[in-house]
């Protein structure tokens, strides 16, 4: 058995909200008690008090979450400042939680202690991860590459980085009933589950492949030895690079790229800093697109985790989209969420937030890696 | 009245967490106003930034621009100085020529007439002693014809350089209209140019139509002639072969052409375009000023209203096709 629940709840008082997302769960339960759950809330709610109710509820759950952009569920669609939670009932599959500390200044040991507190907990060999981060301090992909060397390939994670709506002040992780930054929270499903995902993007090459010839982390300073900044401003007319215009990023010689958003840049020193490192030797290309091209890809995301999905009966969808996808979006953003529940049965549990960065390998059993405004769609279950 | 007021109670915690939501909304909503308030503060300043640097960048290039007229109009005056001196320093080679040449039949005449008065003077004394002998007339008759001839040959010979010299460098100097027999006006110029075409080893002919008067500038043609057999001398022997040159006058109907041509090693056809721009040589190691083709090619176009074209075979030779209006008064 394998049983997933969603409750969405848009009132944007901490009590009612929670109050309305247990019961709702608790209806869609049907007296089934749930071994783990997810929670993604939008900033301003109390966090610890939405914590402590669901753990009075759940004595027993295993919880991670945090803080988002925007939420979507199968409930309510597509909201803003929102609370969703989603909780696995099984009985053949464990899944259990760990979290690690001080993920930006030591991410090997957070991941390791992370992994290993999830892993502890179970009596099955781990299938899959999933994984929320801090994201405001840009060394997001450092944390991920970390939580990839600590798992060496044994299972993929997907996930996200939390977010506050483009404030860029302070996001939360949630583990059981702590409201945590600068963690690595991580769900691990043990036993005989089924998955698989989808990963859209919808940008296409602006400029022409090139060159990092010189980068420091995440700052870009020159590509193909001229200054990063001036290569963006040959593209965009003089403008400044922004989130609209993404690099796409190749590593060794691979036809499939991530990509990297510019947050800001330095006129002095002609360099551009990103949300995420630049590999220097890497290839790169700016990256633009439009509305239709979000919509279509993560169509694309959740069409082919359908299509890959290795059994007959899912049972629940993850989506990971980018905030800056939303940002594009506008007020069309409620469409990108529109898009992917078409492919998915009205009464079939869906639930995802708007990120700071997703976590997915780069490509079906390949290392895990940060992605920047790309959507990710992750299909769960068990038959 | 229970299930009423239970649904009042339902009702009314539906409309506050309607009404909490919309609050939400409207407070999404003003952030979202401030924040496109503030993004349009921030365009209209870089805007304002921007518009700025437009009239500054605008004001520094009235600047370049008024520095670079400034700077052409002294190029062009220099230019046009460096063509003045250009011809100065041909009329001082012509007047060095025409000492030079002028030289040789005054030194005849000088010998001639020391001998002649020499033997006049032994001659007269002969005749005051009385010891004149019928041989010693003769003899003397003889040496005073003949010197007599060689004086007035060679003082005539002066007269006619005179003569000739004089009428190219009036017309050099003066650049005065007037009508002239064109081909030859043209065998005229050579005769200037023989002190320095009897350096070399070239053959220069004038050919074509006796017949053609042409009102004109004829000091435009002397340049232009004198120009160009330079230019031929300078640059198309560099092996010093004997070259031949040949000019070639004829009228095509309202039209006449003067046709000049040297078997000389051509120019490359890089160089083509650029002969008549000025400065333009090839030769500025060996004194070369870029000059001489192009004052022909302003003699031409602008005095004489008429075209310049010039084709060129390496190792076979150069043709320059002068096309001037019978009349461009």
């Amino acid at each position: 058995m394998f049983k997933v629940v969603v409750g969405h709840s848009n009132d944007p008082d901490s009590v009612e909200a929670v109050a309305e997302i247990l019961e709702q769960c608790l209806e869609s339960l049907a007296g089934e008690i749930p071994q783990a759950g997810i929670l993604f809330a939008a900033f301003d709610f109390d966090h610890s008090l939405i914590l402590k109710e669901i753990k009075q509820q759940f004595p027993d759950l295993e919880l991670i979450g945090g803080t988002s952009s925007a939420e979507v569920s199968s409930r309510l669609g597509f909201q803003e400042d929102s609370l969703t939670l989603m909780l696995f009932c099984s009985d053949e599959i464990e899944i259990t939680a760990g979290i690690g500390y001080e993920a930006f200044q030591n991410p090997r040991a957070a991941a390791k202690q992370a992994i290993e507190q999830a892993q502890s907990k179970s009596s099955q060999e781990m299938s899959l991860g999933l994984s929320f981060i801090d994201g405001l301090h840009l060394g997001s992909s450092k944390i991920v590459k970390a939580i990839e060397q600590e798992l060496a390939g044994k299972i993929p994670v997907f996930g996200g980085v939390t977010a506050d709506s483009l404030k860029f002040e302070q996001t939360y992780q949630f583990y059981q009933e702590e409201v945590c930054t600068d963690v690595i929270t991580m769900l691990i499903f043990s036993g005989k589950l089924l998955f698989s995902a989808g990963i859209g993007n919808g940008w296409n090459s602006l400029s022409k492949p090139k060159k990092v010839t010189k980068a420091e982390n995440n700052i870009l300073h020159e590509i193909d030895g001229k200054p990063a900044l001036e290569f963006y401003q040959y593209y965009l007319n003089d403008s400044s690079p922004s989130l609209k215009y993404p690099l796409a990023v190749f590593e060794d010689n691979s036809d499939k790229f991530y990509l990297r958003v510019p947050n800001t840049h330095d006129s002095q020193l002609n360099s551009v800093q990103f949300f995420g490192d630049i590999p220097q030797g890497a290839t790169v290309q700016i990256m633009e697109t439009d509305a239709q091209g979000i919509l279509n890809s993560s169509q694309t995301s959740i069409a082919d985790a359908l299509k890959n999905y290795p059994g007959n009966k899912p049972e629940a969808a993850i989506i990971f989209s980018c905030t800056t996808r939303s940002s594009v979006l506008g007020i069309a953003a409620e469409e990108e969420y529109k898009g992917i529940s078409s492919y998915l049965d009205s009464d079939f549990p869906s639930i995802g937030f708007y990120t700071y960065g997703e976590i997915a390998p780069l490509q079906k059993d390949g290392a895990i890696c940060l992605h920047n405004e790309t959507a990710i769609a992750l299909i769960l279950g068990t038959k | 009245m229970e299930p009423n007021s239970l649904d009042y109670e339902k009702q009314l915690k539906q409309l506050n967490k309607e009404n909490r939501i919309l609050t939400k909304k409207l407070q999404r909503s003003q952030e979202r106003q401030i924040q496109l308030e503030e993004n349009n503060q921030r365009k209209e300043s870089l805007f304002k930034r921007v518009i700025l640097d437009l009239e500054k960048s605008r004001d520094i290039s009235e600047q370049q621009t008024m520095e670079l007229s400034a700077a052409l109009a002294k190029l062009k005056t220099t230019q046009e100085q460096l063509i003045k001196s250009e011809k100065m320093a041909a009329l001082g080679n012509l007047v060095a020529g025409v000492a030079h040449e002028i030289n040789t039949p005054v030194g005849n005449s000088v010998t001639a007439a020391s001998t002649l008065a020499e033997e006049t003077t032994s001659f007269a004394n002969s005749v005051s002693t009385g010891k004149l002998k019928r041989s010693t007339l003769n003899n003397y008759l003889e040496l005073a014809t003949e010197a007599s001839e060689i004086i007035l040959s060679n003082l005539q010979r002066a007269g006619e350089l005179i003569q000739s010299f004089k009428q190219v460098a009036v017309d050099r100097s003066s650049l005065e209209r007037r009508t002239f027999p064109l081909k030859s006006y043209l065998s005229e110029i050579l005769v200037t140019l023989e002190p320095q075409l009897k350096k070399t080893p070239h053959l220069i002919t004038v050919t074509g139509d006796d017949t053609i008067q042409i009102n004109s500038y004829p000091g435009a043609f002397a340049q232009i002639v004198t120009n160009l057999i330079t230019n031929s001398i300078t640059h198309a022997y560099p092996t010093n072969k004997p070259g031949y040159i040949r000019l070639e006058v004829h009228q095509k109907s309202e039209q006449i052409v003067i046709q000049y041509q040297d078997d000389g090693c051509g120019i490359e056809e890089q160089h083509l375009n650029n002969i008549f721009e000025p400065f333009f040589t090839t030769n500025r190691d060996q004194g070369g000023s870029g000059l001489g083709m192009h004052i022909v090619y302003n003699l031409v176009t602008q005095k004489l209203k008429g075209v310049i074209k010039v084709t060129s075979q390496v190792n076979l030779g150069t043709i320059f096709t002068v096309t001037l209006p019978l009349s461009d008064s």
